[in-house]
Formats: C-alpha cells, sequence, structure tokens
C-alpha cells in the first residue's frame, strides 16, 4: 500500500530511495554544581568545546566553497559567528563564575533565555534565526560531552546515495555533512521553509520536505520512497505508476545537469542551442568582480543609488570617478548606468535632496525620472557624470520608472544640453551612448510599443512591475500570495514588452528578482526574453537552468497556453514547461 | 560617550543579513557600541543580541560607542545604516 505524506517542500527535486532513520544522540543535559576552585577549568572546558565547534564548521565550510554556490557557505559561515558572539560567550562565563554551576547547564539556560526573545519576534524570517542559535548550542553542547561519537546523528553510513534521511530535524551543519556522503534528500518531522536548513537544502540541490509529522514513527527502514521537493510530497511504497512517473520525471530534469562549478566554463546556451545573454545587477565593486568570475557579460544594471544617501548632492567629478571605477572593473564590458531611483519621502534619504517629505504614498509618488525630471540641476549633474564616463568605455544610460512618452523626450532633450556642456568645456563623451527605460509602471508596459520608438533599449523592472499591476505588497505576509508571476495578466504584460521590443529590434532585458529565480527562467525563456541581470550570486544556478532548457518546446507550450484563454487560469504553465522538456 | 540617531530605511529592516553586516562593521572598531530601539539596548558586536531587535523599516536607532575610536564606529555603523546594507531597496 503507497503511504502519502505532506510537508513544507523546502526544495525543489525529485528524489527515489531507501529510508534511512537517523537516531539523534538525545544526550541529557545534566546539571552539577562545581567549586569556586574549579571555575576557571570549567570555563576553560567551555571555550575548547567552542574552539572544536568552530573548527568542525570551518572544514565544513571549505568543502562547501569549493564545490558549489555561496548560500550554503554563507550559512556555515553565519553560524561560525553566532559561535564566537561575544556577548554570549561573557554571558557564559559568567553564569559558571555566579552560580558555581557547569557549562552545559549553563549554556542551556542561556539558550532558553535567548529563545524567548527570540518567540517574541513578529517577523518569521528573523524568529527563525532562533533555531539557527539553537543549533550551534546544541554542536557546542556535543562537543563538550566527551563520550558521544564523533557525530551527533547516530549511525550514518558513509555512503548514501539513493537513500532518503529521515531525521527530527537537521542543523545547516549535519546537512552539509550528509551532502558530502552524496544523500539522495531528507525528510525532518520539523523546520519551517524559513529555516537555514531548507535554504541550504535548496542551496546544495537536495531535495528536501521538512515538517513531516511523525514521519520516523509512519515511515520504516529501507522502504522505498519517492520524494516530491516542489510540491511537499512523500509517497512510501510507490506503486508501478507512481514510481515510473517520477522515474521519467527525474530522468528528465537530471539529464544534462552539469555541476554548479562545471557550469562556469560552459556556454550560455539552451540545449537547442539559443544563446541567452547573462549580465549582473551591482552597485559594489565586489559585485562586480564576483560577476565577472562567475561569467557575466556585462552589468545590465548598475544602481546609483549609494551615491544619494549622504546628506547632500554628490558633485560631478565623485559621480564621475565612481562611475568609472566600476566601468573599469569591467575591463571592456558594457556598464548600464540606472540615473537614481530614489524617492522624496521620508523613509528614503531623498529627502536631503531638498523635497517636500510627506508623501501619502511613496511609490506612487515623486520618485526617480519624475524627481529627477522636476530638479533639473541635480539630474544633469548625474547625466555629465555618466557622459564624461561613456568617453572611456561601453556604457548605457537607464531611466527608471518610465511612464509617459514625453519623459522620454524631456530626458534626451537634457542629454543633448549636457552634451554641449561638455564639448563647451573641452571634455569627451559617446555622442551615441545609447538610452533605455525601465519598464516597471503598467502603462508604460501596456504601451511598451509606443516608448520602444523612442528608446534604445528595454529593461523590465519585474519587482514594482508586479507590485503596481497586481496591486501587493510582496513585503506584506497578508497578501504576498498574490506577488504571483504566473498571474496570466502578468504574462500578458511581460509578452507585450517582448513583442514590443522586437518590433523595433531593440533588446529587453529582464533585470528585477525574477531574472534571477530559478523557478521563473523557463517562462521568461517561453515568452521570448533572451537577456536576464541578476544579481551575481545567481549566475551560475540561472546558466545551469538555461543549459537544460529547451527553448523551442517551451515557446511551442506557450502558444498552446496563450490560446487556452479561459481555462489558462487553471493550468500551470511552468508545469506545463517543464513537461516539454 | 557618542550618541547618533538614524532610521532603518532599507525595505527588508534589521534583518540577519543585515545585522550580520552591522555586527561585522562594529566589531572592527575598539569602542563598545550600543544599538538602541525604544527602550532595548543590545551590544552591537553581539549577532544574537542584534538579531533580536528585529528592527523593521522605518524604526528610530540610536547608536552609542564609548572608546578612543568612538567617534569613527558611530559614523561607520550610521553610514552602513544609511546605505541600506548595500541593498536594493
Amino acid at each position: 500500500m503507497t503511504l502519502a505524506l505532506t510537508g513544507h517542500g523546502a526544495a525543489d527535486g525529485i528524489a527515489i530511495g531507501r529510508v534511512h532513520l537517523a537516531e539523534r544522540n538525545e544526550a541529557e543535559i545534566g546539571e552539577y554544581r562545581i567549586s569556586e576552585s574549579g571555575v576557571e577549568k570549567e570555563i576553560s572546558r567551555f571555550r575548547d568545546a567552542v574552539s572544536r565547534a568552530s573548527e568542525e564548521l570551518r572544514e565544513l565550510g571549505e568543502k562547501l566553497t569549493a564545490e558549489t554556490s555561496s548560500t550554503a557557505s554563507e550559512i556555515i559561515a553565519s553560524h561560525i559567528v553566532m559561535l564566537h558572539d561575544s556577548s554570549f560567550g561573557h554571558s557564559i562565563d559568567s553564569r559558571i563564575r555566579e552560580e558555581l554551576c557547569n557549562a552545559e547547564w549553563a549554556l542551556q539556560a542561556q539558550l532558553e533565555k535567548i529563545l524567548a526573545e527570540f518567540r517574541q519576534i513578529d517577523d518569521p524570517y528573523i524568529r527563525s534565526r532562533g533555531e539557527d542559535v539553537a543549533h550551534v548550542v546544541s554542536l557546542v553542547q556535543h562537543n563538550l560531552d566527551d563520550e558521544s561519537s564523533s557525530q551527533a546523528l547516530n549511525s550514518i553510513p558513509d555512503r548514501l546515495a539513493d537513500t532518503l534521511v529521515v531525521a527530527s530535524e537537521l542543523t545547516p551543519g549535519e546537512l552539509a555533512a550528509l551532502h558530502q556522503r552524496g544523500v539522495a534528500g531528507i525528510i525532518t518531522e520539523h523546520g519551517s521553509t524559513y529555516s537555514h536548513t531548507a535554504i541550504m537544502a535548496g542551496s546544495l540541490d537536495i531535495p528536501a520536505v521538512l515538517g513531516v509529522r511523525q514521519a520516523r514513527e509512519l515511515l520504516n527502514e529501507g522502504e522505498n520512497l519517492v520524494l516530491d521537493g516542489r510540491m511537499g510530497l512523500v509517497y512510501a511504497n510507490p506503486n508501478k505508476a507512481l514510481l515510473k512517473h517520477y522515474r521519467d520525471a527525474h530522468r528528465r530534469s537530471a539529464r544534462h545537469r552539469t555541476s554548479l562549478r562545471a557550469i562556469r566554463e560552459v556556454p550560455s546556451q539552451s540545449r537547442d542551442e539559443i544563446s541567452v545573454s547573462l549580465q549582473a545587477n551591482a552597485e559594489r565593486i565586489d559585485e562586480i568582480e564576483l560577476a565577472m568570475r562567475d561569467g557575466a557579460e556585462s552589468v545590465g544594471l548598475f544602481r546609483t543609488e549609494f551615491l544619494f544617501l549622504a546628506p547632500g548632492v554628490p558633485g560631478e567629478n565623485e559621480q564621475y570617478a565612481a562611475y568609472s571605477e566600476a566601468l573599469k572593473t569591467l575591463a571592456g564590458k558594457t556598464l548600464t548606468i540606472r540615473t537614481l531611483d530614489l524617492g522624496a519621502d521620508k523613509s528614503s534619504p531623498g529627502e536631503s535632496l531638498g523635497h517636500p517629505a510627506e508623501t501619502a504614498n511613496p511609490a506612487l509618488g515623486l520618485r526617480a525620472v519624475r524627481l529627477c525630471l522636476r530638479d533639473t540641476e541635480m539630474f544633469k549633474t548625474q547625466l555629465r557624470a555618466i557622459l564624461r564616463t561613456s568617453a572611456e568605455g561601453p556604457v548605457r544610460c537607464l531611466i527608471p520608472m518610465l511612464t509617459t512618452i514625453q519623459e522620454v523626450r524631456m530626458v534626451r532633450a537634457l542629454i543633448n544640453e549636457c552634451c554641449q556642456e561638455l564639448r563647451d568645456r573641452g571634455l569627451d563623451f559617446d555622442p551615441d551612448m545609447p538610452l533605455g527605460g525601465m519598464i516597471e509602471v503598467p502603462a508604460a508596459a501596456l504601451a511598451a510599443a509606443e516608448l520602444a520608438r523612442h528608446l534604445d533599449f528595454l529593461s523590465v523592472g519585474t519587482n514594482d512591475l508586479l507590485q503596481y499591476t497586481l496591486a501587493a505588497d510582496r513585503v506584506d505576509e497578508q497578501v504576498a500570495h498574490l506577488y504571483d508571476p504566473r498571474h496570466p495578466g502578468v504574462i500578458q504584460l511581460l509578452k507585450m514588452i517582448v513583442v514590443a521590443g522586437k518590433a523595433r529590434g531593440i533588446p529587453v532585458t529582464v533585470c528585477g528578482e525574477l531574472a534571477g529565480d530559478k523557478r521563473y527562467i523557463r517562462l521568461l525563456l517561453a515568452l521570448g526574453i533572451r537577456e536576464f541581470s541578476m544579481h551575481a550570486n545567481r549566475l551560475l544556478q540561472v546558466k545551469q537552468v538555461i543549459t537544460n532548457t529547451h527553448v523551442g518546446h517551451a515557446e511551442q507550450v506557450f502558444e498552446q497556453w496563450q490560446e487556452g484563454h479561459a481555462e489558462a487560469y487553471d493550468l500551470d504553465l511552468l508545469e506545463m514547461i517543464d513537461s516539454s522538456q | 560617550m557618542i550618541e547618533i540617531t538614524t532610521t532603518i530605511i532599507n525595505r527588508l529592516g534589521l534583518h540577519a543579513r543585515a545585522a550580520s553586516l552591522l555586527v561585522n562593521c562594529a566589531s572592527e572598531f575598539q569602542s563598545e557600541i550600543w544599538l538602541k530601539v525604544d527602550e532595548r539596548r543590545v551590544n552591537g558586536k553581539s549577532i544574537m543580541g542584534v538579531l533580536t531587535l528585529a528592527a523593521s523599516q522605518g524604526t528610530a536607532i540610536t547608536i552609542q560607542a564609548e572608546g578612543d575610536d568612538e567617534a569613527e564606529a558611530a559614523n561607520a555603523v550610521k553610514q552602513l545604516i544609511d546605505r541600506r546594507f548595500n541593498e536594493d531597496e
């Protein structure tokens, strides 16, 4: 009989294999008194345990950096920072001194105090960080216990290929260790989607389902299991049909998979040899360097707000120096500079730009290019700095929050004035510097065909475009579920922008978070997007999806879906595209 | 002792990544650094302490520093917060 269990799908992917039930060494936290003369020794014992725990994590972290993307090793690094938290260390020392108790007891008491504080926090993401404190403390507890084996988890076989480990919960460190042994998938009874364990599983590509109640009671050692990470489903003793369905799905996704590290060397091309441009969003030199290392073709979005955060307005030379440095770092690749995208509202330092602070609705107010066209002195200073930079290498200028054609005309007029001013000063610039617009206002998206006639390229700011179009704040828990790129309205809007760009023969780049989200890459490719700009740490993952996609098939599916019309909302377009691959 | 007040302006507030950046920054200075939100005061060099502040966007935060490099320290922390911890929004 097939048994189906549900939980939170913490990491995508399908795993097929046999169950291994992991037992945890639940050491009892004993309490005993120590003598006054024994205090220093006890404190040393605690500090030694911290050192050993730190060493364990450091080794794990090193192995991770060598193989995979940065997220997993960042999580381990954050645990090491917690381990060395000075306030925490001092509080343990104090407890040992004042209460004359053993280190284990001091740790437990302090942990409980901290967890109580975390439980008060509203924000679920920060509240989950309490789990990290618990994980770190348990690692120290483990190192204090001389008698336990070197693993907190008992009896884990060395080779875990084709094995799915089932545990009450797993710390990121333990997960990393399982990864080393080639584990196929994991199931835990506890844990939330915000937990670092979930994030780590995603980053290490280990299919995972968390929060499966009583998993260890309901599943049997050695039993056959199918795990569907995307849906959060676990099937024990799957019947033939189920097994075949999942084996096929697994084979389709595994077929052309290359490891993340090897992906660096591979050209950015789909399975049917369509070239896709991968670019980076950046504002710091180190981000640009990372982007270069991971194969970005160019910087598709260089944010300039950082220059405007201090009180007052940055001068032309100061801005020119910053843009110039960024361009130099790119060593010949193109730098797309976005003009100021700040508002005049209270929550942003735009206030220091001397404009009224009270705005009822900042997202709909005097921001970005609107603000710049009001304060042309400031805007022209920035434009001149950008133009001067264009003399030194390939530079494009990008205007945020474009709404009307008049705005484009005004910007071009101001650029022409700036060109003349620079000529008068005997300074060089590129007279053909491309000017593009960020399409993020829905009206602009609907009128993209018109706007495209006046621009050299289009960039789709999906973050704001989706928020304005769906009228939902993605950070507001109560409505964040509405922020869904699969809404047919959103898909049609994106398609309009692509069509507009094609009609004029100008590039269309997606540069919002969607561009770096591996779940939606195939969808964007199916719509006709061929340029993606993302945070540098996403480049390899996105390239991996691209090299594993047959764009032609995806596009066919999209056409069929479009013709579906009325039923469109019910059909999961993403699944249809995946099945076509 | 020096005291400066500023506002958390980035969208996600003082979440985990921002907290780490802040603690890293504070830890480079010799002075003692404290962060105050309403009545709560935590050690600016303690990641656990800073995390529990859970200061969201729009929260006023006071930076207190005491020591030889107190002015630099307080300013550095303020800059980091004002620069939105180098985040998008």
